[in-house]
């Protein structure tokens, strides 16, 4: 069966929904801010295909997939700079004792 | 055909590590995980006809983000097993089963030709985009069509770094 | 502006419901509406319908009728309207009782200051309006028997307005049950004509009894019922409107009906809540001018009435008492004037009628108060007036015998006689019994009576200049009567008339206490007897019965209250299910937000989408 729009877009679905329920389940703070980066990483694979596949109309999407990855980077640099200086008083990584952020 | 095998091998491969990276207890290990996720989705960029997205995500996601997360893993974990959990395992895989659902459920309604009145307006044969052309996506993109996102979006990130820093010396400063 | 007018009149007949509902229902929502508000918005409605009424009267020609209705009850084709009929006719009623209304409420404010509960009165009187505002605005028969039911009701409510008393409770009791007789005989006449009509009648519209047709209505009457069943028919609303005008069997409720305070004697039973059986009779004329024998036993009952309430009203002690047998008499001369179908000097005397009781009634003093002087005045002109010597009374009595024959010249001549002779003994003997004092007059409750003598005067003035007369022999017989009075108050001997006849208003009274209970009595003691001794030993009726209640108790305690249970035990268990949704985790929050936002988007697109292929089309 020929590849189509339908099946890369399936795939980026999953990742994002992998993305999500490991952001919710997950107890550990890093492994929080690793399934926001897979949340990300499945919408830069939609624009990307989108970018393809409609190909005239839409083929400036593999320029959003740049800003977005500096900006998932960025952002991940700084969650992780306020969670160093949280970590400094609480001396855990549960996201439950995080609560009063 | 040796498209279909490589798409469909990268993406089993994806959603495998993908589960991995939420299963694993140990954090080194689930890092390990995510940067399989990343490289594989590098790969899927170049099936879709753009090698600058695949070396971006490569460089970046592949590289750069391990090692920062790395370094916030030997900062702050303790030999990195993960710490006593709260809270019901039912009720959390009661949700993920039912979020599954609910977006299958999406998916299933919006790619039914009922509700897309044309479809989308794909074209199917494959001539890809060469080379010559993606590089010229991105420079007429980032140069001359979307400038102002650009400029802003790094004007953005000055700020940002520049904030963070001076929050640190701030910081160090009332010590 | 006539139209203006018309078309909002509903709105000044809703503002006394209004301010009846939100004196009693406000109670319920801690709103405690302050006196003088009260006060000022009664004034204001009884004001507002008086200029309305009179306004209209002005505008509206003899032959014009504004009509305004909506169906109210609708089965397949037997529709019954109501709304609003306005007439002339309705008008010189309504704009009695408004202009009486609201001298009334005028002397309650400060007679009725040291009663506890005012507000209940206020609430009753603007009830009263309201309702007898739309029967006399009423365009069918239907809508004419509720407020005649809700006319009943709300005077069981005012003449037992102190209920704490238990004479007064009964009393109420008692006229409320005695108006029920009334009531019955017109919802079966109703019933008749309704049904005669929508059977026979060649269209199915004339069963809604509406008053423009009620020409066609009389006529197919008596011409699809054998002769007896029309007779039967007009005769039913000939003694639902003799129950309400208290005419001759019926005349007893009336004084019962003066336990009640004063004020509500005066609005009430002296001259609008009786002015409803004039009303209807003038209203159901067409039936009765068919076959002239009702008409003839109209006026029967109305003279003998007449002569009867009169005698009666002789040898009362009590003020309140002989100025309601006084008021049946008056009544029963509109009956006689109805009767040999002269329906102006009817209406002339109600009107001269309403406004010399009502300010007899007002000018009343108390059990044992000493009579003010100017509230004497007051009331003396008004006992001349009403015998028929002064003012308006003068009138209407003269333009009625400016009609009659030499006998009925003769019977009026010997009613004015008894008349003149019973109101000037009553003044009187309230003079005896009470005694004159000079001073603590009361402003407020002195101009209200005096503004009504006022009225009176610009009656008479008005009936001078449109209509002509000559003084002829009730006027001098009415002089022979009062100076009968002054000769008999030399020798003192005013006191010491008594004759039980005449006291007990010829034993009417009694014998519906004694006869008809003795027999109500013997009919519930029977069925009593058959239901104990015969029934109660009858094996299968007691396990049925057992067998009932025991089902009725499961239904209750089970089904019932264990639904009651169930949904406050849910309730319950949903806010503990919200209780626990808000404990903080950050990454419950996420999910929430996460599903709402999509279910969000999801129904969005979804609606978009459809909304453009509706629009263009697929394809």
């Amino acid at each position: 069966m020929e590849t189509g729009l339908y099946h890369y877009l399936f795939i980026a679905l999953i990742l994002f929904i992998i993305g999500l329920i490991g952001s919710i389940m997950c107890k550990n703070i890093i492994k929080v801010l690793i399934c926001i980066e897979f949340i990300l990483t499945g919408v830069n694979i939609n624009f990307a295909v989108f970018a393809k596949y409609c190909g005239g109309v839409m083929s400036e999407g593999f320029v959003m997939i740049l800003f977005y990855t500096a900006i998932g980077a960025v952002e991940l640099a700084v969650a992780l700079y306020i969670f160093y200086f949280m970590f400094a008083k609480k001396d855990s990584d549960n996201i439950c004792k995080y609560g009063d952020l | 055909m040796y498209n279909n095998i490589i798409f469909y091998s990268a993406s089993f491969l994806i959603v495998l590590f993908g589960f991995l990276t939420i299963f694993f207890k140990n954090i080194f290990y689930s890092l390990l995980s995510v940067i399989c996720v990343f490289f594989l989705t590098a790969v899927l960029f170049l099936l879709l006809g753009s090698e600058y997205n695949a070396v971006i995500q490569l460089a970046i996601y592949g590289f750069a983000i391990p090692i920062i997360l790395g370094l916030g893993i030997m900062f702050t974990g303790k030999s990195g097993h993960e710490t006593a959990s709260s809270g019901s395992k039912l009720k959390d895989l009661l949700f993920f089963f039912g979020g599954l659902f609910i977006l299958a459920v999406i998916y299933l309604v919006l790619i039914s030709n009922t509700v897309i009145p044309n479809g989308f307006n794909t074209n199917f044969n494959y001539e890809g985009i060469n080379s010559y052309d993606n590089f010229r996506i991105f420079t007429q993109g980032i140069f001359v069509k979307y400038i102002y996102a650009f400029e802003i979006i790094s004007v953005i990130l000055t700020i940002t770094a520049v904030g963070l820093t001076m929050i640190k010396k701030r910081g160090e400063g009332l010590k | 502006m006539g139209e203006l007018i018309s078309n909002n009149i509903y709105l000044i007949l809703l503002l006394p419901l209004w301010i009846f509902l939100i004196i009693m229902l406000g109670r319920f929502v801690s709103v405690y509406v302050n006196k003088s508000v009260i006060w000022g918005l009664s004034l204001f409605s009884a004001m507002l319908g008086c200029i309305a009424s009179l306004g209209l009267y002005k505008i509206f020609t003899p032959d014009m009728v504004f009509e305004n209705t909506i169906p109210f009850i609708k089965i397949n084709d037997f529709i019954i309207n109501f709304g609003i009929h306005i007439d002339r006719l309705s008008l010189i009623f309504t704009s009695v009782l408004f202009i009486i209304s609201f001298f009334v409420l005028l002397f309650s404010t400060t007679y009725m200051k040291n009663e506890k509960k005012q507000y209940r009165f206020y609430a009753l009187i603007n009830l009263f309006n309201f309702v007898t505002a739309t029967f006399f605005f009423s365009p069918n028969l239907f809508q004419a028997y509720v407020c005649w039911e809700l006319v009943g009701l709300v005077s069981y409510l005012l003449i037992g307005f102190e209920y704490s008393k238990s004479e007064k409770s009964l009393a109420s009791k008692k006229v409320f049950i005695i108006n029920r007789i009334g009531d019955t005989a017109f919802l079966a006449g109703i019933i008749m004509c309704s049904y005669l009509m929508y059977e026979y009648a060649p269209s199915k519209s004339l069963a809604g009894l509406e008053l423009f047709d009620i020409n066609t209505i009389s006529t197919l009457v008596s011409v699809y019922s054998p002769h007896t069943l029309y007779l039967i028919i007009c005769g039913l609303f000939i003694v639902a409107a003799m129950v309400k005008s208290a005419q001759f069997p019926f005349y007893s409720w009336l004084q019962d009906a003066m336990e009640a305070k004063l004020p509500v004697s005066a609005l009430l039973h002296s001259s609008t809540l009786v002015a409803l059986g004039v009303y209807l009779v003038i209203r159901i004329m067409p039936f009765l001018t068919l076959t002239p024998s009702i008409l003839k036993f109209i006026a029967i009952i109305g003279v003998l009435t007449a002569f009867v309430c009169s005698l009666s009203a002789s040898v009362q002690n009590h003020p309140k008492k002989a100025l309601a047998y006084s008021t049946s008499a008056q009544f029963g001369l509109i009956f006689f004037a109805l009767g040999i179908l002269n329906i102006k000097v009817a209406l002339i005397l109600f009107v001269t009628h309403a406004l010399i009781k009502s300010m007899l009634f007002l000018t009343l003093p108390d059990e044992k108060e000493k009579w003010n002087i100017l509230k004497f005045i007051l009331f003396a002109i008004g006992a001349l007036s009403l015998a028929g010597l002064l003012f308006s009374g003068l009138c209407a009595k003269e333009i009625l015998a400016f009609s009659l024959s030499l006998k009925g010249i003769f019977v009026l001549s010997a009613l004015s006689f008894i008349t003149s002779f019973y109101i000037l003994r009553i003044l009187i003997v309230i003079m005896k019994t009470n005694g004159i004092e000079k001073i603590n007059s009361k402003k407020i409750e002195t101009f209200s009576a005096f503004s009504l003598l006022f009225i009176n005067i610009l009656l008479y003035i008005y009936l001078r200049k449109t209509n002509s007369y000559h003084i002829s022999i009730p006027y001098f017989s009415a002089i022979l009567g009062m100076l009968f009075v002054l000769i008999l108050n030399i020798r003192n001997w005013i006191l010491k008339i008594s004759c039980p006849l005449f006291y007990n208003g010829f034993y009417i009274d009694k014998f519906y206490m004694t006869i008809i209970l003795w027999l109500y009595n013997k009919f519930a003691e029977s069925l009593a007897k058959f239901d104990t001794k015969i029934l109660g030993n009858y094996k299968p009726i007691i396990y049925v019965s057992k067998i009932g209640v025991n089902l009725i108790d499961f239904v209750e305690t089970k089904i019932m209250n264990g639904v009651v249970s169930e949904i406050t035990k849910s309730i319950k268990k949903l806010s503990e299910i919200d209780l626990k949704a808000q404990n903080g985790n950050i990454q419950r929050y996420n999910l929430y937000a996460f599903l709402i936002i999509t279910i969000i988007i999801t129904i969005l697109s979804i609606a978009y989408l459809t909304i453009i292929i509706n629009i263009k089309g697929v394809g």
